[in-house]
């Protein structure tokens, strides 16, 4: 169905979708919209609940508590809340609990800019004291935005590790007209804590040796190697033939595919490939789509993060990326033209 | 060039003194001269789990706390026994409690075993609380031939404020330390720890009440002696669970009002009237 | 002679397997697990128990009963108390939390519980100190208090006086919030107390916190007589009992209405 909406309001519709009833949250620039979203349509709806907390830890953990009561619980966060955040996330990834996170990014670090940016990559794939077992699926438009948001608590609850949709400024506040899709069927949640004195279930989370906690973390990073390739997910756009290819996620990859139709239009053979999780990243694809180019881009609105990412998995990169990074600031269709277009021509 | 590095490990139960002796021990290594390295065991339930440090000195600097297998084990309780067994190998030292370990429990072919039955030597000789001074003796003069004068000095100056709190603690310490100094050590293949914790529970009764102490649940706290208004308890030889003593019951003094039972923290005595 | 029933003398909401326990000989704590355990069995609600228990040495009790637990973080078993209630009306849910965790880090989620009145029972335990840390001083020690990092006693007049946490929670807490101080030196008291607090949760849907005073004869350094004096001593500081709103206050309260 067609419809004229921001990408917040999208993240209220997926969420409810994806079988979402609980939220907690606090106000922050630019998720507040989800937030006020979920309380409208909770007070039309009984079966939805909410709390707006005192902060983003005690959002965080409330989250957890009703998760653990087998509630598709989430909430929605930015900057330095989400830094807070990683309070309960770090507690989500230990527990193995299915803990759900809008993660609309800012610029940082502080409070730096309310507006936009892709900053928040390392913090949602890589914060907290762990090792980061955590998905992160980044929203490129706002159909993207009801679609993932539906699906991220069908990964989570069916993989059990904390999972995470970044947008931006731009996408949550953008309205525009734009195709929703009924998202897959939900997949169920259940009692984490069931109720029973015969068979108690006693969440531990402080550990008394090294072997001990070990063995909890070995169980844990073989059950996130197991997901990988059936989480992991990205998108090609015109990359047949392509002598240029781009790597961007999130708003800047729509920025991106804007700029290709008008490449390919002019006769330069440009491609885009787009990972939709950022962790864990579809290896496979990506190595093989570069493979044949003659010049890969990586761009984002962030200092190296995404790109770092990337390196790990596919080291060639290392040496073969342009490095397109603006830290907090957006790109157009039109700068990314006239940029593929200079390599173009140097060539 | 292989690092000359001596290694030791000494363990027992939380509040046996355990620390205190490893502190007095890396001191002692350092007046000699030596580089020395000093870790405790530490986490979050060290309070409820045995007690474990690690030594390690050398001639030469040393950089990483921990080992695999160790020159030297100290063992007083025989709770501690599992954490330390896998630093024991073919040519460890052992010395171990034998009033509170059986022999046997070293299962392996290792002839450099040796015990002094420290608790029982401490109960009965010394004053309850200088296992862990009985125990640095005998590693002081058999296993590091560190000279005895010089190693009271250290003793002395590193708990020289107990001492001076209780000068009667500083004496019996010294003849614990002199003791053990002197001790032959054992050697024997097979023995019965008598100051073990007491598996069996302990049942008192008369025609008006039942009591009965659990020394596996008890450590020895003393609440329930100091809440029994009618001084019916008081410490007797029976072991608890940390190897401390539990408390024993004057059935005839007891007047069965429950404030040892309602205090006791962790459900070791429990008083009721008989039926009748 | 054997123990004829391993949970002999313990309370039956127990978990055995977990005992004896991983708290210090004498601890106060485990008094109030025990207390808390006889009051669960009288009331005969032990299938309806969750409990939250925050970081302190009340993460020690993660397998102390027969009921679901959930150990936390530092000062976050209230909110996650709070999300768990929210979500499962039915259950009883108890937090259980140090000083340290519901006065210090975690006072704002504490204090917003008892605002909104979400139906959970905070139970605080004060011994006056970070005792798992081995011994800190808390916004809870005495002043002149001895304790590891306030050596030559606390100094009132720089880290501020003894803090009254029931009370302060009081002055903001809704009116049929049950707010009360116990000690670990009277458990009939105590127990009464709790069995207060959680019928407040289950037949007012209202929050409730009971404060213990406890024992630490392990960071204190004294044994258990001399941990009796100094909680004594406690007590003058800390009256027990229900807490009650500041008169002043209701007379402000009386001008806004």
């Amino acid at each position: 169905m067609k419809q004229f909406i921001t990408g917040n309001e999208a993240v209220v519709l997926g969420a409810i979708e994806g079988g979402a009833e609980m939220f907690f949250g606090y106000p922050i620039t630019p998720a507040t919209e989800i937030l006020e979203g979920w309380i409208n349509t909770a007070s039309e709806d009984k079966s939805l609940k909410y709390l707006q907390a005192e902060d983003e830890i005690a959002s965080g953990f409330a989250t957890i508590g009703a998760i653990l009561a087998g509630k598709k619980a989430f909430t929605a966060t930015a900057g330095v809340g989400n830094v807070l955040m990683q309070d309960p996330i770090s507690m989500a990834e230990n527990e193995r609990l299915p803990f759900v996170g809008i993660i609309a990014q800012r610029g940082g670090p502080s409070t730096g800019t309310v507006i936009y940016s892709q900053q928040e990559v390392n913090l949602t794939a890589l914060g907290g004291n762990g090792d980061g077992l955590r998905i992160v699926y980044s929203a490129s438009n706002v159909a993207e935005c009801y679609d993932l948001s539906a699906k991220i608590f069908s990964t989570a609850w069916k993989y059990n590790f904390p999972t995470f949709m970044l947008t931006d400024g731009y996408l949550g506040k953008q309205k525009i007209t734009t195709q929703l899709n009924k998202p897959i069927r939900p997949f169920p949640a259940r009692k984490i804590l069931k109720e029973d004195p015969e068979n108690p279930t006693h969440i531990r989370n402080c550990f008394g040796s090294e072997p001990e906690f070990a063995k909890v973390l070995q169980r844990n990073i073989s059950d996130y190697k197991y997901l990988i390739d059936k989480v992991a997910e990205s998108e090609n756009y015109k990359v047949s033939g392509a002598t240029d290819i781009i790597l961007a996620h999130g708003s800047v990859a729509s920025a991106a595919r804007s700029a290709i139709d008008d490449l390919r239009a002019d006769g330069v053979k440009a491609g885009l490939v787009r990972p939709i999780t950022l962790r864990p990243l579809d290896t496979k694809a990506i190595r093989s789509q570069i493979k044949n180019a003659q010049r890969v881009y990586v761009i984002e609105s962030a200092f190296e993060q995404f790109a770092r990412l990337l390196v790990y998995v596919v080291p060639e990169l290392a040496s073969k990326m342009i490095k397109v990074f603006k830290p907090a600031v957006g790109f157009t269709p039109e700068e990314i033209t006239t940029l593929i277009k200079t390599q173009n021509k140097h060539r | 060039m292989k690092k000359e590095v001596t290694k030791i490990v000494l363990a027992g139960e939380g509040g046996q003194g355990i620390q205190t002796i490893a502190k007095v021990l890396s001191t002692a290594l350092v007046s000699a001269g030596y580089f020395v390295s000093y870790i405790p065991q530490f986490g979050p339930e060290q309070r409820g789990t045995p007690s474990v440090s690690f030594i390690q000195f050398s001639k030469s600097e040393i950089t990483y706390p921990k080992f695999d297998t160790a020159d030297i084990v100290m063992v007083l309780r025989r709770r501690a026994i599992n954490t330390i067994m896998s630093y024991i190998g073919a040519n460890t030292q052992v010395l171990f409690d034998s009033s509170t370990i059986a022999r046997q429990k070293f299962s392996i072919n290792n002839s450099k075993i040796f015990a002094i039955p420290a608790t029982k030597l401490a109960e009965e000789q010394f004053g309850n609380k200088n296992q862990n001074i009985l125990a640095l003796g005998v590693l002081a003069k058999n296993f590091l031939d560190y000279p005895e004068n010089a190693m009271w000095e250290i003793i002395s100056s590193q708990l020289g404020k107990k001492f001076a709190k209780n000068p009667d603690l500083a004496i019996k310490a010294k003849a614990a330390f002199d003791f053990a100094y002197n001790f032959q050590l054992e050697t024997k293949k097979f023995s019965k720890p008598e100051y073990d914790t007491c598996e069996e529970i302990i049942v008192k009764k008369n025609s008006d009440r039942l009591a009965v102490i659990i020394p596996k649940y008890c450590k020895g706290c003393g609440i329930c002696i100091e809440k029994c208004p009618v001084q019916a308890l008081s410490f007797g030889k029976t072991l608890g669970v940390y190897g401390t003593p539990t408390p024993d019951i004057d059935i005839e003094k007891c007047i069965t009002c429950g404030n040892c039972f309602r205090f006791c923290p962790d459900s070791a005595i429990k008083v009721s009237p008989t039926q009748k | 002679m054997k123990l004829p029933d391993e949970k002999f003398g313990m309370p039956a909401c127990f978990n055995v397997k977990s005992k004896p326990s991983l708290f210090c000989p004498g601890c106060g704590e485990s008094m109030i697990l025990k207390h808390l355990g006889a009051v669960i069995d009288n009331e005969k609600i032990q299938s309806k128990i969750t409990l939250a228990i925050d970081i302190g040495c009340t993460l020690l009790s993660w397998d102390y009963y027969n009921f679901d637990i959930i150990q936390t973080h530092h000062g976050r078993s209230v909110p996650t108390a709070v999300g768990y209630k929210m979500a499962r009306d039915k259950r009883i849910v108890i937090a259980l939390m140090g000083d340290g965790g519901a006065y210090a880090i975690g006072l704002q989620s504490l204090l917003h519980a008892a605002f909104r009145n979400d139906p959970i029972l905070a139970i605080v335990i004060n011994n006056t100190e970070y005792s798992m840390t081995g011994g800190q001083m808390a916004p809870t020690s005495l002043p002149d208090e001895i304790t590891s990092t306030s050596p030559l006693g606390k100094n009132a007049s720089i880290f501020g006086p003894a803090f009254h946490g029931p009370e302060l929670v009081r002055q903001i807490a809704n009116p049929k919030a049950f707010i009360a101080r116990s000690s670990v030196s009277n458990p009939i008291m105590m127990e009464t107390i709790i069995t207060k607090a959680l019928k407040n949760q289950i037949t007012n849907k209202s929050f409730s916190m009971v404060e213990i005073l406890s024992i630490c004869p392990t960071n204190w350094k004294m044994n258990a007589a001399e941990s009796f004096e100094f909680l004594a001593k406690l007590e003058k500081v800390y009256p027990v009992g229900e807490i009650i709103k500041n008169k002043s206050d209701k007379d402000s309260k009386s001008i806004s209405e």
